[in-house]
């Protein structure tokens, strides 16, 4: 089986397909031509394809299509109720519902805000328990990023059960469908807070629930990488030991191996390049004990940064696309192949199967 | 009637359409009629900052904004600013 991705950039969609031993790429587009697309993904009940979609000039939307990407329907107008005295700054993330729920799907925005759909994605409505949450007025305080929920993870075991990642706010999680929601932050660092250790105000920049373990997740923070084995009531934190840097945002899963994972650090804040200047993959088999450099075809060089949406994994491989445009897959054992180069700056990468 | 010009990425957003003609007293009821309405202003029908409107060549802000009446007027051309992109 083949593999088709979606690559979000600055200046559109861009769509790659390679054959199953993804050594040779074919690349469509831009789709959605001047769309800033944050994220793109398909949706694997029906097929349809949704991009979070944001224009300089005329604001988010979400864009989706039916017949592969050829033509695109706006949602109908996403937007906050006037007595919040917010509005939408940014489409972030969409994530379709489990397979029961065929016509739901997620919706993460700046100001840290997650939306519902029930059809599809022809309209959206706000969670309220998100948008009116007690800690927002006091601890939320937007980061470089803005206050994005960026992350939203289901439980495959119940669909009431769901996780949010909210930069400058931290993790939140609902057992009830997102009536109510708790912050899980217990033992995450804050070191740009006065109490570093707060139960709210932490900055996850991706946050991923393991498929075959869904009480596992992990997370790449704005300080450190952290797993959680009883459903984010707390975490551990994984990064001293063999990471140069605990800072980054890219985070990749191996379906099949609970203890496997991929990170790709950056300096700090201020830097937003790789340690020395390298672009490098880490990866841990232990659950995060250790670390290793998986770099080999990746350049020598390079003062890019891969960003929170812009890596992506599957049963056979992991992805990431760079701010520099490069689209990057594992594809033959521990060597990174370039697949794609000069793109505008990639934004998010999705993959999913894909047969000729 | 009144002609209102839209630029490309909001003619790719209408099925290719253009320019569309509009009965409406006002300039801001001609603008909400529009099928990218959604595109033009937000969530609290604010004129997306962006978003420049002009009514015969002049500036929509200079005869009154959004609730100025269209009357005589032939064409209305909707530009995005450069401060957008």
């Amino acid at each position: 089986m083949g593999v088709l991705a979606l690559i979000g950039t600055r200046k559109g969609l861009f769509v790659l397909r390679a054959a199953d031993g993804r050594d040779r790429w074919q690349i469509e587009g831009p789709l959605l031509d001047t769309w800033g697309v944050y994220h793109a993904v398909v949706d694997e009940r029906d097929g349809t394809w949704y991009a979070a979609a944001n224009h300089t000039t005329y604001g988010p939307t979400v864009q989706r299509s039916s017949d592969g990407g050829q033509t695109w329907r706006r949602s109908r107008q996403i937007g906050l109720p006037e007595e919040s005295g917010l509005v939408l700054n940014a489409t972030w993330h969409i994530e379709p519902g489990l397979p029961e729920d065929p016509e739901t799907l997620y919706l993460g925005g700046d100001p840290g805000v997650l939306f519902r759909s029930h059809d599809r994605g022809e309209s959206w409505q706000v969670n309220r328990a998100i948008l009116d949450h007690p800690t927002r007025a006091d601890v939320w305080i937007p980061g470089a990023g803005g206050l994005c929920c960026h992350s939203i993870q289901i439980d495959p075991r119940d669909p009431g059960r769901i996780y949010v990642g909210i930069t400058s706010a931290g993790t939140f999680r609902s057992d009830d469908a997102g009536e109510t929601w708790v912050p899980r932050n217990k033992n995450i660092v804050a070191d740009f807070r006065p109490d570093p250790y707060a139960e709210v105000g932490q900055c996850p920049h991706k946050l991923l629930l393991h498929c075959t373990q869904p009480d596992r997740l992990w997370q790449q923070n704005h300080c450190g990488v952290y797993r959680s084995d009883d459903r984010a009531d707390s975490w551990l934190r994984l990064d001293g030991n063999g990471l140069p840097s605990p800072f980054g945002w890219a985070l990749m899963l191996d379906p099949d191996d609970p203890d496997t994972a991929f990170v790709i650090p950056a300096r700090s804040m201020e830097y937003h390049y790789g340690p020395g200047g390298r672009l490098a993959v880490y990866r841990t088999t232990d659950a995060g004990a250790t670390w290793e450099s998986v770099s080999n075809g990746l350049p020598d060089q390079s003062w890019t940064v891969v960003l929170r949406e812009a890596s992506a994994f599957d049963d056979e491989s992991v992805y990431f696309g760079t701010q520099s445009g490069s689209f990057f897959v594992l594809a033959d054992g521990d060597t990174w192949l370039e697949a794609a180069r000069h793109l505008p700056t990639i934004l998010s990468v999705e993959v999913t199967s894909w047969s000729a | 009637m009144v002609r209102i010009v839209v630029p490309s990425v909001l003619a790719s957003e209408a099925e290719g359409k253009q320019s569309f003609d509009v009965e409406a007293e006002t300039l801001g009821d001609a603008l909400r009629a529009l099928p990218v309405a959604d595109l033009l202003f937000n969530e609290r029908g604010e004129l997306r900052h962006h978003v420049n409107v002009y009514v015969d060549g002049e500036d929509h802000r200079e005869r009154g904004g959004l609730v100025s009446p269209l009357e005589d007027a032939h064409e209305v051309r909707i530009v995005a600013m450069v401060s957008g992109g």
